[in-house]
């Protein structure tokens, strides 16, 4: 709770959060350095990629618990010394594990998150126009249909009740 | 005493309900009537014995009767009587029970209604409802008993999961998601008897769409209700937040309704028999797998109560009616034969489609990303995140070509149209396009997505619109009386048809308000004093002071705020941190402050009532409400199909062969009359 504080006097003012480490692990910032809205706003859109590890689901922008706030923070301070979003979610992936990733990384087994919806489109059209291909064809069997009636279901249900029709 | 009478009487139930699935499936068999009547007798035995054994545990709960497991285990003295009565629903055991309860209404209403018809197709249909109560009602009787007895019963119980009492949505939000989840048996067993039959005749289309249309319903406004919880409990401005519940809401939600849709194309065409079969039976499915995924405790949520033994047995009754359906409609599937067929693909047939190609995808999608982490966790033992930047990545994009097609697909004609055709119908709603975004544009909107669903939301809104007052306007130039043609075309016999247009246009409000308010909310932290002010999004938020509030169940640390706008006061709200016995952490009550253009939202995040200090989260979100209204009016939509009109109207008319282009064409004798 006095971190929520904190935050806001940190974001206001620049104030140096506790980000020790990060230079060992991902090196020296490889982006510029961002002030006020700007900052504001990618800490928001970086806090959403990262998962805060004791709520249920909730990413770090969104969760108001003491943890989620921390990282919060310490995300403004990375963005505010020019580290960028890649170096920013490897820093975290590092001390937490890829769970704190919201979005899965392009890599490994977790590449088919990604792909499978995509081969699902592209297999799923081709079965529509397969599809409507066949469905296109004069039924075989059947009488060749009129340009089909395009019947009112009513109407239909009518003619089933006087039980003449088809 | 009502521990041993609920116990008895779900004894009964499991009998009825597997001797009456045994009669049904037999009765299916050999084609007998006497069968048939006997498998209904069953099936309204079974509804009576649900209703019978809920009623002793409402009973227990309001009497405070300890000695029943389960009211010691959610019972209080203290809490109100509305709490006692939704306890019901506020931890496994009695949901379960509820569940029986509704599978019980909705199979003895099924049954009523389809006693003296379908003779065919019922008695594989009642088999089915049937044998999924025969699975509850052992649920019920052994893994999740909420009628144990307690040898020395507690002089008072610890009350039900204080975040359940926190919100009068608890009280609404689980009866209507049961609604939709339960009521998709109905249409699943009517599916399986088609199957089991290898036919489906035209006239068992109409309790198949209503039986699946009734708990869509439900099912629709359910989920907005979870959304409205969770924005009004949660306290982080949001309402959705891809969390593998809220999917689990989702998932049959889609399939259901890609299957009211190519229900449409069937009735119309006769073709898609097997496929808009498969879509009822994964909705049924995907209802199995989404209480799996609350229920067994695979998933961390406040819906899945505590670690509990049912998940396996969920999960058994998951593959078993996995292995049924896949058998069934391997076998039998290419017995449903087409008997119309399709004209081209730039035709209404076709959007639909693409509705459905699009529906599929988005389902398998949420499901991807939802069961993902477990598999891979099961794999290789990484633990990993499937979370909303990549729902938002992977869902926003279909989402908008859904709402595209809600534009292109009713301004086509049905059959093969002309080119001259396709561009009249498809070139004026750009005007409704360029209207909305440019409007969008206007009010300071500049994310390209968020434009392009203005754009996309005001091609489909023209076009709703237009189709929804065409049948109305034609009949006024031919002079019918306003009241004769709004009766006789929005009402009466068109009333399904405009029905589905009612449903259209909430959709597209509420993706356009969906996509306005996750893209251009605004939010501040701040910590204020007693008598500070501050102006958020041209309102001045002034606290006026902090205080504790206590009530039998609870106390809570209440912050007050007035809001005024340019000088005149507008609201005074109150959020606040409840804190009940039950719970170590406090739980916050976020207060808002709606208009319609958008929702002012104070969030508690820190107190000291002491120093009269609060940290207060301050959210501006446009056009949320317009999410909860337009769902309820997808609800009332759906509602309005439903009911049946009057069978009188049969002679008003002669039947009218619909041309390419619609025409609404009026019989002279009507006129006349």
């Amino acid at each position: 709770m006095v971190a929520a504080a904190m935050l806001a006097a940190a974001l206001a003012f620049g104030q140096a959060a506790q980000v020790p480490d990060a230079a060992q692990f991902v090196g020296p910032p490889q982006g510029r350095p961002l002030a006020g809205e700007e900052l504001k706003e990618r800490t928001q859109y970086i806090g959403g990629l990262l998962r805060c590890p004791v709520c249920q689901g909730l990413s770090v922008s969104d969760s108001p618990a003491e943890m989620a706030v921390n990282m919060k923070k310490q995300v403004g301070e990375l963005l505010a010394r020019g580290y960028t979003e890649e170096q920013i979610l490897q820093y975290f992936e590092h001390s937490y594990g890829q769970f704190v990733l919201l979005k899965p990384k392009f890599q490994g087994v977790n590449a088919l998150v990604w792909l499978l919806p995509v081969i699902v489109l592209v297999l799923g059209a081709a079965v529509v126009f397969m599809k409507m291909r066949k469905l296109a064809q004069p039924s075989v069997a059947a009488a060749p249909a009129p340009p089909a009636p395009a019947e009112d279901p009513y109407v239909a249900r009518v003619r089933e009740m006087v039980g003449g029709g088809k | 005493m009502n521990a041993t009478l609920g116990r008895t009487i779900i004894l009964a139930s499991l009998l009825v309900s597997t001797a009456g699935a045994i009669i049904a499936f037999a009765a299916g068999r050999t084609r007998s009537r006497e069968g048939l009547k006997w498998a209904q007798r069953f099936a309204y035995a079974f509804a009576f014995l649900m209703i019978a054994a809920t009623a002793v545990m409402e009973y227990a709960l309001l009497t405070h009767d300890f000695s029943v497991g389960y009211v010691a285990q959610v019972g209080s003295r203290t809490v109100p009587v509305w709490v006692t009565i939704v306890s019901l629903w506020s931890s496994l055991e009695g949901s379960i029970l509820f569940w029986g309860l509704i599978l019980g209404i909705y199979i003895g209403i099924a049954t009523w209604f389809t006693r003296n018809d379908y003779h065919e197709y019922m008695p594989d249909a009642i088999g089915v409802w049937l044998a999924s109560a025969a699975f509850f009602s052992f649920l019920i009787a052994g893994p999740a008993n909420p009628f144990l007895s307690v040898a020395n019963p507690p002089l008072d119980g610890p009350g039900p999961n204080p975040l359940l009492q926190n919100h009068y949505l608890m009280a609404i939000h689980p009866p209507f998601l049961y609604l939709g989840y339960v009521g998709m048996t109905i249409p699943f067993g009517m599916a399986c008897a088609a199957l089991i039959k290898g036919r489906l005749g035209h006239g068992f289309l109409k309790p198949l769409r209503e039986s699946l249309m009734l708990p869509w319903i439900f099912l629709t406004i359910s989920i907005m209700l979870g959304g409205w919880w969770a924005y009004e409990v949660l306290g982080w401005g949001g309402y959705w937040a891809w969390d593998p519940v809220e999917n689990a809401s989702l998932l049959p939600w889609l399939t259901g309704t890609a299957a009211l849709h190519s229900m449409v194309v069937l009735e119309r065409r006769g073709i898609l028999k097997g496929w808009t079969i498969t879509l009822i039976q994964a909705t049924f499915l995907l209802v199995i797998l989404g209480t799996f995924m609350t229920r067994s405790g695979v998933f961390n949520s406040v819906h899945s109560f505590t670690q509990s033994s049912i998940g396996p047995t969920i999960l058994g009754f998951l593959a078993a009616a996995l292995v049924f359906t896949i058998a069934l409609l391997a076998t039998r599937i290419d017995l449903l034969e087409s008997e119309g067929r399709l004209e081209g693909g730039v035709t209404r047939e076709g959007m639909f489609l693409f509705n459905n190609l699009l529906f599929v995808l988005l389902t398998f999608t949420v499901l991807i990303g939802t069961v993902f982490p477990l598999v891979v966790e099961a794999i290789n033992g990484k633990q990993m995140s499937v979370g909303r930047p990549y729902f938002d990545r992977m869902v926003v994009p279909v989402g908008a070509a859904l709402l595209f097609l809600i534009g292109i697909g009713p301004a086509l004609p049905w059959g093969r149209a002309t080119r001259a055709q396709i561009r009249r119908a498809l070139l004026p709603p750009i005007g409704g396009a360029i209207l909305v975004s440019g409007i969008g544009f206007a009010l300071g909107v500049r994310n390209p997505w968020t434009l392009l669903t203005l754009a996309f939301g005001g091609y489909a809104a023209q076009v709703t619109l237009t189709e929804m007052w065409l049948p109305l306007v034609q009949r006024l130039k031919r002079g019918d009386s306003f009241g004769e043609a709004l009766v006789d075309a929005n009402l009466g016999r068109g009333r399904r048809r405009f029905a589905s247009y009612v449903v259209h246009a909430a959709a597209i409000v509420v993706i356009v308000a969906i996509a306005v308010s996750s893209t251009m909310r605004s939010d501040v932290e701040l910590q204020m004093t007693r008598g500070q002010a501050t102006t958020v999004a041209g309102y001045t938020v002034t606290l006026l002071g902090v205080e504790e509030r206590a009530e039998p169940h609870r106390m809570s640390t209440v912050a007050k705020f007035t809001v005024a706008k340019n000088g005149a006061q507008r609201a005074v709200l109150e959020p606040r941190m409840n804190q009940y016995m039950a719970m170590r952490e406090p739980i916050g009550s976020p207060d808002v402050y709606t208009t319609a253009g958008g929702d002012l939202y104070l969030s508690l995040m820190n107190v000291d009532i002491a120093r009269q200090s609060v940290g207060v989260h301050v959210i501006n979100t446009p056009m949320v409400v317009w999410i909860w209204i337009s769902v309820i009016m997808m609800g009332i939509g759906g509602l309005a199909a439903l009911i049946p009109h009057r069978r009188t109207a049969v002679t008003n008319y002669t039947p009218v062969v619909e041309p390419a282009t619609p025409r609404y064409v009026k019989p002279e004798e009507v006129t006349a009359s």
